[in-house]
């Protein structure tokens, strides 16, 4: 949308209007002097444009007593929050408990990831921002370009201990290394920093799989799903479609992934089914860094992908439908295996539940190489460049963080994710929260979450993820009582046919990540040879690999020879280089622990 | 029509002091505007220069501090689009071809089908049927491009998922397997194209319709007398009267050659069709404002202006020579 | 006589054949043009999980009317609802009145400045700043997050005043002549005279600007984002749509896969985004019907022959 209104030339009516005399463009003398004329206001109005520079007030450092947060010292904190979640309602009942037991009031200035870019180099170049800025852009621009405040010796003050405890352990992973500005700790992380030991995880695998129908394994008597291969996989998909060549009156879709925005979901097997865990486009090995689009394992998958297409396993439209399509197919119940992360197809999967098919919902397979390890599920990855930080130009950042740090407590973390007790979630006799029918409705009902929740506050907000004091889950999804209570029949008879408790246990157990883990947090710079490189990996293997798996098997090598050719004659070394050196950053930190 | 043959009161040489004295309410009434004008649309301008820099926005600047505090790189930023030999130069001149490529079809077909369906219109006796399919054809005009960008892409797809279109073509028999036409680049162009008829024919149509509602009806009857039949009286009559409207309209078009729209090539462009999808705008969204490089961005906006001009004054030049309509 | 009646004979069988194809041809297009439009609507009464099972057609699976209860409930969507009438409608008056006071004055032959400014103004068809610099315009007049931004920047379109102007060109110049000879002063003309001559033309740019104000939202996203109650529908529209269709970058992967695990939805669901898209239409749709019979004889073209 940017560049539409960046260099539309005009209105959208192409349409006629009357005319100029031509002399007019050569009129001499007369226009020659409104020539001069103009340019002279130009330079007035520009000289008075200019004098309005941005004031540059800056917060005093940490002293002084903590801010006493009551309704009888009402304060407004403008906020900055990237997320796609809607902004509340304005009389929200959350906003009102904060306005009453604080007085805090929040303006929100919302903004949705895809027009972030957009918002950051306006705020940077007109330098004006909100004080309270909740960002999630990889490349930290607005770190680079100054205009967030360095919080190292505000969490060294000791004034804000649960801050300083939330960022301790993971504080080397966090601080700002990028150059720009002074190395230092600049964003609270959003998610996936985690409390209790062992941390209540989700018993539900949101990540990578090759998942498949569970009516497909239950048709094959539950296979163990040990030592998978993509021979075996699309094996048991192709039999079981062989004998359902419709499902539900449609026809049978062997393999599909998604594309549109999550191009991952073409070009990453051939990491997984090598045995890397997810490092976006490259593998990581001793400390170097490198793209495996052009390696064995890639050309070993997409020929194997060509040849699946070719037995009528792969849905052709893969590699042009929108998303909406891809669900709505997923939702249709007619797909009998997805390479996705579960999260992606989190929709289509409710539609089954609702529609009570629960054998058309899918369970988690590995297939790798012959010979290796699967290293599917990893650990909750740390967020960084991304959460609250404060406006370097924030006349009060202690107030701010007076503000963060109460929201870190328990009482407030469970407002935020949990609600009102007794009206958003019930406790039983040994204090653990759990919800009614309804209550889990609620949740998924646009209009009440609009009046009863804050949840872009909460996307962006320091989370104690894991465990709430009280052994409760910080978020409602986790706790294992409302996981078991879910359940339905169906799923706790396949469950049961494996022997196994939860979705979890159908992936690896993540051993701790690699000290540089993952790369793909290890953006190139922007403007950069590496950047532009990237940019053209990710084209060329959409290109490619689509034709590659289409075309007819007896041409699939010459049009892989192509692809290889795309690749040679881009500066991957580049790319390579800065991804490496950003892996050794990581492991020289982690070292010096 | 709204040609005015009147000649113009001749302009003697009077000191402006005079007029001014005489016309002081035209002055306050189109001065103040003037002023507004260049405020808001020229004195931004200013901000071209970044396309001689290496943009970097620092926070707390004042703009012209901003301007201080980057690098010059001349005409770096140019070269780096217009070089050959460069990916990224072998990029933005596919680009370019690729806007070219979809709006000249847009223009050819979309002049050949609104006159048509403008004809067609005229032809209508019923005014009741007549307003209804007028509002009918508006309709499409006013989704927005990414509803449209979702519909098209449905009716696009194969049939089990609600492509109509390669539904109509087996049933029709003009095809004997379904067509991925978003899988194939070749179609891309026809797939820009159709969508932007579809959007905009009915709207457009206004115009030619407003032009034939000025048409004395006595040239019909004098056609008629002459002999002529429907078909001769809407080439001699109806499309000569309304050829001031086509030979402007084609000046205007001609002008806007480098725009061919984004939504839609941004959100049907897929990898599979990327060589002939990537249009100007999709190509500076990509490398210039997602890689955070505003210089880029801007010189790709210069140099559209610049060549937008040189076709508009071209194509007026040819229209003269002609010695048809002229824009100016 | 007798070939005469023959040949009109000959006429209307032609005729016949002529309409026929001309009411099928015209009929088959109103169906290519209805049929998304209905399937929106059909989506819109659908329920949210059948829906994204696909394959609705011209009427709703399974009827609800849940989704404009959701849509019509939020209350960020009823208030920009309310804004965008509210910014539609200062955008018309004040552009009428700007726009017709300078093309009036730019119809005038006799005023000597007025081809350089209609041509300063023309070429701003032609080109366009950028975002940065038009921001750093707005924000030094001190117009970001303020309801001004609505309207001050847009008072007047290039192409809108030319319209205006070649239509007062026709306004034969002895009315004109005659107003002046009995003293009428160059603002009364314009207000006794001329406004009253160019009421096509007025209500043809009217829609133009409503059509054109109601459908935007950069400006709504770009200048006003700090102020939820200044929002317009457009953008709400926009952010659902946006973040419905792009989505997913590699860079938020686990960011969306801890939303995932946290319950918190990110995909709106389809039969909202129809929903809001047949609430956004709606408005517009009945407007324009009123003006349309001003509108086809409002647009005037044509170069001027000097």
């Amino acid at each position: 949308m940017t560049a539409l209104i960046l260099f539309s030339t005009g209105g959208s009516f192409k349409v006629v209007f009357d005319a100029f005399p031509p002399e007019y463009l050569l009129y001499g003398g007369a226009l020659m002097k409104r020539t001069l004329f103009t340019a002279f206001l130009l330079v007035i109005l520009s000289a008075v444009l200019f004098a309005s520079g941005a004031d540059e007030t800056k917060g005093a450092q940490g002293n002084g007593e903590p801010h006493v947060f009551s309704p009888d010292n009402p304060v407004t904190i403008d906020a900055w929050i990237v997320t796609s979640q809607t902004a509340p309602s304005p009389d929200n009942k959350i906003s009102k408990l904060l306005k009453e037991k604080l007085g805090v009031t929040l303006n929100y200035d919302i903004t949705t990831p895809d027009q972030q870019l957009d918002r950051i180099g306006i705020m940077l170049a007109a330098g004006s921002i909100p004080e309270l800025v909740g960002s999630t852009d990889q490349q930290a621009r607005l770190v680079q370009g100054g205009a967030l405040l360095r919080l190292d010796d505000y969490l060294d003050s000791g004034r804000w201990p649960l801050l300083a405890e939330h960022v301790r352990p993971v504080r080397k992973k966090l601080t700002w290394t990028g150059g720009g500005v002074e190395d230092g700790l600049y964003q609270f992380p959003n998610y996936n920093r985690f409390y209790g030991n062992p941390p209540i995880m989700s018993p539900i695998h949101w990540g990578t799989a090759f998942w498949i129908q569970k009516d497909v394994l239950a048709f094959h008597n539950y296979p163990s799903l040990e030592n998978m291969t993509l021979e075996r996989y699309f094996d048991m998909i192709e039999s079981y479609m062989k004998a359902n060549p419709t499902i539900d009156g449609a026809k049978t879709i062997g393999f599909s992934f998604p594309m549109q925005g999550r191009v991952w979901g073409l070009t990453n097997p051939p990491l997984f089914l090598a045995g890397y865990p997810n490092d976006g486009g490259v593998m990581v090995d001793d400390g170097q860094a490198k793209i495996y689009a052009n390696s064995k394992y890639a050309y070993d998958y997409f020929k194997f992908l060509n040849m699946a297409h070719d037995r009528g396993l792969v849905d052709p439209e893969s590699f042009t439908q929108t998303l909406d399509q891809y669900l709505a197919k997923v939702a249709s119940g007619r797909v009998l295996g997805v390479h996705d992360q579960r999260w992606s197809f989190g929709t289509a999967n409710d539609a089954l539940v609702a529609n009570g098919q629960y054998e058309r919902t899918y369970a988690a397979t590995m297939p790798t190489f012959p010979g290796k390890k699967p290293y599917y599920a990893d650990r909750d990855v740390l967020n960084i460049n991304q959460g609250f930080g404060i406006a370097s130009n924030a006349e009060n950042p202690e107030l701010l963080l007076d503000f963060l740090e109460i929201m870190l407590t328990p009482e407030w973390q469970t407002i935020l994710s949990w609600g009102i007790e007794g009206e958003d979630y019930l406790v039983d006799e040994n204090g653990l929260f759990y919800k009614t029918q309804e209550m889990r409705d609620n949740f998924n009902n646009l209009t009440w979450k609009q009046d009863n929740r804050l949840e872009a506050l909460l996307d962006i907000m320091v989370k104690r993820q894991g465990e709430l004091p009280g052994g409760n889950a910080f978020a409602a999804g986790d706790q294992p009582g409302e996981f078991f209570d879910s359940l339905k029949q169906y799923d706790k008879d396949f469950l049961a046919a494996y022997g196994l408790q939860t979705w979890r246990q159908f992936v690896n157990d993540p051993p701790p990540n690699p000290a540089h883990y993952p790369a793909w947090q290890i953006s190139p710079p922007d403007g950069s040879a590496a950047q532009v490189a990237n940019q053209q990996l990710e084209d060329a293997a959409q290109r490619y690999l689509s034709e590659a798996v289409l075309t007819d098997p007896a041409r699939f090598d010459s049009v892989w020879d192509e692809y290889m050719a795309a690749i040679d004659s881009i500066d991957v070394a580049a790319f390579e280089a800065v991804i490496t050196e950003g892996v050794q950053a990581r492991i020289r930190a982690a070292g010096g622990e | 029509m709204g040609i005015t043959t009147s000649p113009g009161v001749s302009a003697k040489k009077r000191p402006w002091r005079v007029t001014f004295k005489k016309q002081w309410q035209l002055y306050l009434m189109s001065f103040p505007m003037l002023f507004y004008l260049l405020l808001f649309a020229y004195v931004p301008l200013l901000g071209w220069v970044m396309a001689f820099q290496e943009f970097r926005p620092r926070f707390g600047l004042s703009p012209i501090g901003q301007v201080m505090s980057n690098k010059w790189v001349g005409l770096e930023n140019f070269k780096t689009l217009l070089d050959n030999t460069t990916i990224l130069g072998q990029r933005f001149l596919q680009s370019v071809v690729n806007t070219l490529g979809q709006s000249i079809l847009i223009l050819v077909l979309g002049f050949f089908l609104t006159i048509m369906l403008s004809l067609l219109l005229n032809e209508l006796r019923l005014t009741g049927v007549k307003r209804f399919v007028q509002n009918v054809l508006y309709l499409p005009h006013f989704l927005s491009w990414v509803i449209v960008a979702m519909l098209a892409s449905t009716a696009l797809s194969l049939p089990g998922s609600g492509g109509f279109l390669n539904d109509f073509l087996l049933k029709v028999g003009i095809v004997d397997r379904p067509i991925q036409f978003l899988a194939d680049p070749g179609y891309f162009w026809g797939i820009v194209a159709g969508t932007h008829l579809w959007k905009n024919l009915g709207w457009n149509t206004i115009i030619y319709m407003a032009a034939m509602t000025s048409i004395d009806p006595n040239l019909y009857e004098a056609a008629s007398i002459d002999g002529a039949n429907r078909y001769q009286k809407m080439w001699h009559v109806t499309l000569a009267s309304i050829r001031p409207t086509i030979v402007l309209l084609l000046i205007i078009n001609i002008g806007m050659l480098l725009t061919s729209g984004f939504e839609i090539q941004w959100l049907l462009g897929q990898g599979v069709n990327i060589v002939r999808s990537e249009n100007i705008d999709v190509f500076v969204l990509r490398y210039g404002i997602k890689m955070g490089n505003f210089s880029l961005a801007t010189a790709a906006g210069i140099l559209r202006t610049v060549v937008s001009i040189l076709l508009l004054t071209g194509s007026n030049f040819v229209a003269r020579s002609l010695k048809q309509e002229t824009l100016f | 006589m007798k070939s005469k009646i023959k040949l009109r004979r000959k006429f209307s069988a032609e005729s016949l054949i002529f309409h026929t194809f001309n009411y099928v041809f015209l009929a088959l297009l109103c169906i290519a043009m209805l049929y998304p439009i209905i399937n929106t609507i059909a989506v819109s009464f659908n329920d949210g999980l059948d829906a994204v099972r696909g394959g609705i057609g011209l009427w709703p699976r399974t009827f609800t009317l849940d989704n404009y209860r959701t849509v019509l409930g939020m209350h960020t969507i009823l208030d920009a609802f309310w804004m965008s009438v509210y910014r539609t409608v200062v955008q018309v008056v004040t552009n009428i009145v700007v726009t017709s006071m300078l093309a009036f004055a730019l119809s005038r032959r006799e005023f000597k400045p007025g081809r350089p400014i209609a041509l300063i103004f023309v070429l701003t068809m032609y080109f366009n700043a950028g975002l940065i610099p038009n921001f750093i315009l707005i924000q030094s007049l001190g117009m970001v997050n303020t309801f001004a931004v609505y309207w001050v920047p847009t008072m007047i379109s290039a192409f809108n005043l030319i319209i205006m102007r070649t239509y007062m060109r026709t306004i034969p110049e002895a009315l004109l002549e005659s107003a002046r000879l009995d003293g009428a002063s160059d603002f009364r003309t314009y207000l006794q005279i001329v406004m009253p001559l160019s009421k096509p033309v007025l209500a043809t740019v009217a829609l133009f600007v409503a059509v054109g104000a109601w459908n935007t939202w950069f400006d709504a996203f770009i200048y006003n984002s700090g102020a939820q109650h200044l929002s317009v529908l457009q953008y709400e529209l926009q952010r659902v749509l946006a973040s419905a269709m792009m989505q997913g970058q590699q860079s938020s992967q686990s960011s969306q896969a801890a939303q995932a695990g946290m319950g918190l939805s990110m995909v709106t669901p389809q039969t909202i985004r129809a929903t809001i898209t047949v609430v956004a239409a709606v408005p517009i749709l009945i407007v324009y019907p009123f003006l349309q019979r001003y509108f086809v004889h409002g647009v005037q073209l044509g170069g001027v022959k000097e």
